[in-house]
């Protein structure tokens, strides 16, 4: 099977099971640059699972994913994971910060992950977090901020390398509405202005509001609703 | 605050403990695991005086030669035994002939009936070794059938070799020393021996210094898991309860853990002891019966250890302010405070400083001053290195992310770094002490033989109607020896009773006379005296050594038995002859040398043969080879390889026993270590597979890791030889000894601490490398 043309980023017939439980059952999945995709569904649907799968952190059981014309199951992992350190970021329910890191050296650490100096790395990590808002948290560490301002410190992390692709998983999960709303604004704002993929995870639909096109997940099947309607 | 409230809160801890579900679980039985190794070391410890003591009244019970000038005569009730003992390989053997004289000859501890001739009874672990093949030389030198075991009550150790064998014509032979007539067995005079201040300080500061490290892995172990049980314990603020009934619900936790070690450290003690009795370290093996810990120090562990555990988690909770919402430590903790660290050591100095050049002429040591002192500049060092990790690492600069990663992570919890490291500084600053003080009071406890290993190897000594010649001959065929040196030695007086003057005799061919006198010409039947030898006796050799002088050989003195007394009267005809360092044992010796001609053969029968052999060492087990040919020639032949120092047994017992303990608490810390390690990995799944999700590299995370461990541990190293160097010198002002560092000592020791660090983070890593899977990120 060929990927839909234009596609940034795609799967098919992916299946992944741990254990006796089939988390993903032949789900099917495409992006393309700039474009948001909220992926939904209930609680222990596959939506996570199929994230992981298609950031090549975890290799699916079957299927093929596509990534820019590249087969990334074919990629080892050291492949995978130099492809998730220069072309996709991430951002994560309860925004995973390094706790003995302070924000701005959080932010930095994927560039200098990549090579880059401390300097510059922080450099760049500071006009992202002015961007975000949370400039004024740089030297302090991520359990000194609240979970709104450490979640926007999370986003600006996601996007200091530039990504193509932005993975976030529930990434308003932890926050309460008013929050919530001004993180995906951010997230959105950002990720669109640099023409970058956003997959977002989550089953909350305001979050999903934010998006271009919904993806239902349901007992690992997906299903883009944007067909349906 | 009521006690009711006190029990009623550590009581929920308790429960809380057992009743978390699998991680509750896994919680309580890691600090179990943790604090049972402790306590099962601290039983085994306390237990070690009370093996020794047994060791050593068993070793009493049994005595039989004791050199006594008193002589027995022949009676229905009394044994001639002979110290018939031998070594095999490495290992002594002990070994007795047996010749009973009478219906009521004593039997020895653990022999039932005497072997007849021909017949013995050996140890369980002889009679092991006697029928392995890697005993075959052994039971050439010891072929008599064996007829039964002794009993636990005969032997000192399970691992000990030794055997009762049957003999007759053993009274001809007896001479006061390996042969004698005994009506019981037993140390006569059993408190003779007064204790040396120096070794009882070498044993009461390696108790401490053993048992010191362990009390800091204990208050280590009870605090594993802590930063999952400060979540849970938000929990709990969150339905009310305030911050002291948190902090007691959490000592009662720790004091769970605790309780169930306890039961865990019996269990373990128990298995420790059992193994104790099939394993031989250093040399030493026991009994499990043996090692029986005196009751009121079991029942002190049993209560310090939970004590300790409730004190611990409350004093390391003081800092830490648990919010309902989540535990909220100050995003920067209240900078440590120098002065009350630096006050234990001092006050440990303090203790010890009224000691100093008390030596061993003044008395013992106060024992009290000696193990506090001890015991605060140990523990000194638990309270200084979180101060000295805190300081530096603030100070430390930037770098790789790894090195960052590592870095910030120390800055942030520099406590439970340095709480990580604190068993081992303990035990190696303690350990280089020890050290120290081993190495300087070493040549106080350690003597040249004077015995010079480039002339010969090994020595037979023969009985003394044994010809040496033909001895010497059966010897010279033994696969392995080069050459042999046979003498005959005596001794002559002016009196055949009580002499004022004498000297020795020699008998030798001239090419062994040559060996230990410079000759000029030497042909059979001459005859020589040595002349200005260091040891000639105590009378001028021209005298001694004019003709006609009238001499008796072996005689007799007063209270001891009746010796040969053979008349000999000096010769016309005597060569002078030079002395020069000789094969006997280094000091040039004087006195009449006779080739075998020159020998009338009435001194024969007072003369003792000694054969000195020049080995091949190359060859296997040509020690061994030479002992069974002695065997061979005659029953009676002792042998003894030669060396040059030989040391006091206490003093190598207890450095033996200062290894054995040092390599247990190692082991046991590095057991610690890497249980704490392993559960600061778990508690942080997430956040590595998050890191691991976004591209971190795990060579990177790898690196963190031991950068984590390392930083600490050199600091902690470095803290210890400081202790530790201090500690060996007031020890050696205390003993008058003068200070001497022993460098490559003070090397090994933190070599080895450094080692175990670096094995614990070996073993760290494949669960490290498993816990950075990305699938770590799943919840479902």
């Amino acid at each position: 099977m060929t990927p839909p043309a234009g596609s940034l980023l795609s799967a098919e017939q992916l299946r992944k099971a741990y254990g006796p439980t089939l988390a993903l059952d032949g789900a099917e999945f495409s992006i393309h640059p700039g474009e948001v995709v909220a992926v939904m569904g209930p609680s222990g649907s596959g939506k996570s699972t199929l994230l992981h799968c298609l950031a090549g952190i975890v290799p699916p059981d079957s299927g093929t994913i596509t990534y820019n014309g590249r087969e990334l199951s074919a990629m080892n992992d050291s492949q995978r994971s130099a492809l998730r350190r220069s072309d996709f970021g991430f951002v994560f329910q309860f925004g995973q910060l390094v706790p003995e890191l302070t924000c701005v050296e959080n932010v930095a650490l994927p560039l200098r992950l990549n090579g880059t100096s401390r300097k510059e790395a922080e450099r760049a990590a500071l006009t992202w977090m002015e961007r975000l808002e949370v400039d004024d948290l740089r030297k302090k560490r991520p359990g000194e901020v609240s979970g709104g301002q450490g979640q926007r410190v999370a986003v600006a992390r996601s996007l200091v390398t530039d990504p193509r692709v932005l993975f976030a998983d529930e990434p308003t999960g932890a926050l309460d509405s008013l929050n919530g709303e001004r993180v995906m604004e951010l997230l959105t704002d950002a990720a669109r202005s640099t023409n970058a993929a956003v997959v977002l995870v989550t089953h909350e639909a305001r979050v999903a509001a934010y998006s271009d096109r919904e993806v239902v997940v349901r007992d690992g099947k997906s299903r883009d609703m944007e067909r349906v309607v | 605050m009521s006690v009711r409230q006190w029990a009623r809160d550590l009581a929920m801890g308790v429960r809380f403990a057992f009743t978390g579900g699998r991680e509750g679980w896994t919680r309580a039985v890691l600090t179990a695991v943790g604090v049972g190794l402790g306590v099962a070391l601290l039983l085994l410890t306390t237990a070690i005086p009370n093996a020794l003591a047994v060791r050593h009244d068993r070793e009493a019970a049994r005595t039989d030669i004791t050199f006594s000038s008193e002589q027995l005569p022949k009676a229905d009730d009394t044994l001639v035994v002979a110290d018939v003992g031998s070594d095999f390989r490495d290992d002594s053997v002990r070994g007795r002939a047996l010749d009973p004289e009478g219906p009521r000859a004593p039997l020895p501890p653990g022999v039932e009936k005497f072997p007849a001739v021909g017949e013995m009874v050996v140890s369980p672990a002889l009679k092991k070794l006697l029928e392995s093949d890697s005993g075959a030389l052994l039971r050439e030198r010891l072929p008599d059938r064996i007829v039964g075991t002794i009993g636990e009550s005969g032997l000192i150790g399970s691992a000990e070799l030794a055997f009762y064998r049957g003999a007759d014509d053993l009274a001809s032979h007896i001479d006061g020393g390996s042969i004698a007539r005994i009506d019981r067995f037993g140390d006569p005079d059993p408190s003779s021996e007064r204790s040396d201040p120096v070794l009882l300080l070498l044993i009461l500061v390696v108790f401490v210094v053993l048992l010191t490290p362990v009390a800091v892995f204990i208050a280590a172990a009870v605090r594993f898991g802590g930063e999952r049980r400060d979540r849970r314990l938000a929990a709990l603020r969150l339905v009310g309860s305030d911050g002291g009934m948190t902090r007691r619900i959490a000592a009662g936790e720790a004091m769970a853990g605790a309780v169930l070690g306890l039961v865990f450290g019996a269990v373990f003690f128990m298995i420790g002891r059992r193994l104790a009795g099939t394993a031989e370290v250093f040399r030493i093996s026991v009994f499990p019966s043996y090692l029986n810990p005196s009751p009121l120090l079991a029942l002190l562990v049993g209560v310090a250890v939970p004590a300790a555990a409730v004190l611990v988690t409350l004093f390391a909770l003081r800092g830490v302010v648990i919010e309902p919402l989540g535990v909220v430590r100050a995003g920067r903790p209240a900078r440590r405070r120098l002065w009350w660290r630096l006050l234990l050591p001092l006050a440990g100095l303090a203790m010890l400083y009224p000691m100093i050049g008390n030596g061993r002429d003044n008395g013992d040591f106060n024992q009290y001053l000696v193990t506090g002192g001890v015991v605060l500049l140990l523990v000194g060092v638990t309270a200084l290195l979180p101060w000295i990790v805190e300081t530096v690492v603030a100070r430390l600069g930037s770098g790789g992310v790894a090195w960052q990663l590592a870095v910030r992570r120390l800055q942030m919890s520099s406590g439970t770094a340095a709480r990580m490291v604190n068993g081992i500084a303990v035990a190696v600053a303690g350990a280089i002490a020890l050290q120290m003080l081993f190495v300087g009071v070493d040549d106080d406890y350690t003597r040249s033989t004077g015995q010079d290993l480039a002339q010969a190897q090994m020595e037979v000594v023969l009985p003394s109607d044994l010809l040496v010649a033909t001895a010497a001959d059966k010897l010279r065929d033994t696969e392995g020896v080069k050459a042999v040196y046979g003498y005959s030695e005596g001794y002559l007086g002016d009196r055949p009773k009580d002499p004022e003057h004498g000297t020795t005799v020699t008998v030798g061919d001239c090419a062994s006379l040559r060996a230990m006198a410079r000759i000029d010409s030497c042909t059979d039947g001459d005859l020589f005296a040595v002349h200005g030898a260091e040891w000639d006796g105590d009378e001028d050799m021209t005298k001694l050594a004019a003709p006609g002088r009238k001499f008796y050989v072996d005689p007799s003195y007063e209270g001891g038995p009746k010796s040969k007394e053979i008349p000999w009267a000096v010769p016309q005809g005597v060569k002078a002859a030079k002395p020069r360092k000789g094969l006997l044992a280094g000091t040039d010796r004087g006195g009449f040398l006779f080739t075998p001609k020159a020998m009338p053969d009435a001194l024969a029968p007072a003369l003792t043969g000694h054969a000195f052999l020049k080995l091949d060492e190359s060859v296997a087990d040509v020690h061994d080879r030479v002992r069974t040919a002695a065997a061979g020639i005659d029953p009676l032949a002792d042998t003894v390889t030669w060396a040059e120092t030989e040391r006091t047994g206490r003093f190598d017992a207890i450095r033996t026993g200062l290894f054995v303990g040092a390599a247990c608490v190692l082991a046991l810390i590095g057991v610690s270590l890497l249980v704490s390690q392993l559960e600061q990995l778990r508690e942080r799944k997430k956040l590595l597979s998050a890191l691991v999700a976004f591209g971190t590299r795990r060579r990177t995370l790898s690196l963190s890791v031991l950068w984590q461990t390392a930083i600490p541990i050199a600091l902690g190293l470095l803290l210890a030889t400081v202790v530790g160097l201090t500690l060996g010198t007031v020890l050696l002002k205390m003993t008058n000894t003068p200070v001497g560092v022993d460098w490559a000592g003070v090397l090994t020791m933190t070599g080895i601490g450094a080692g175990v660090v670096l094995a614990v983070t070996l073993f760290s890593l494949p669960p490290l490398l498993r816990l950075m899977r990305p699938e770590g990120l799943r919840t479902e």
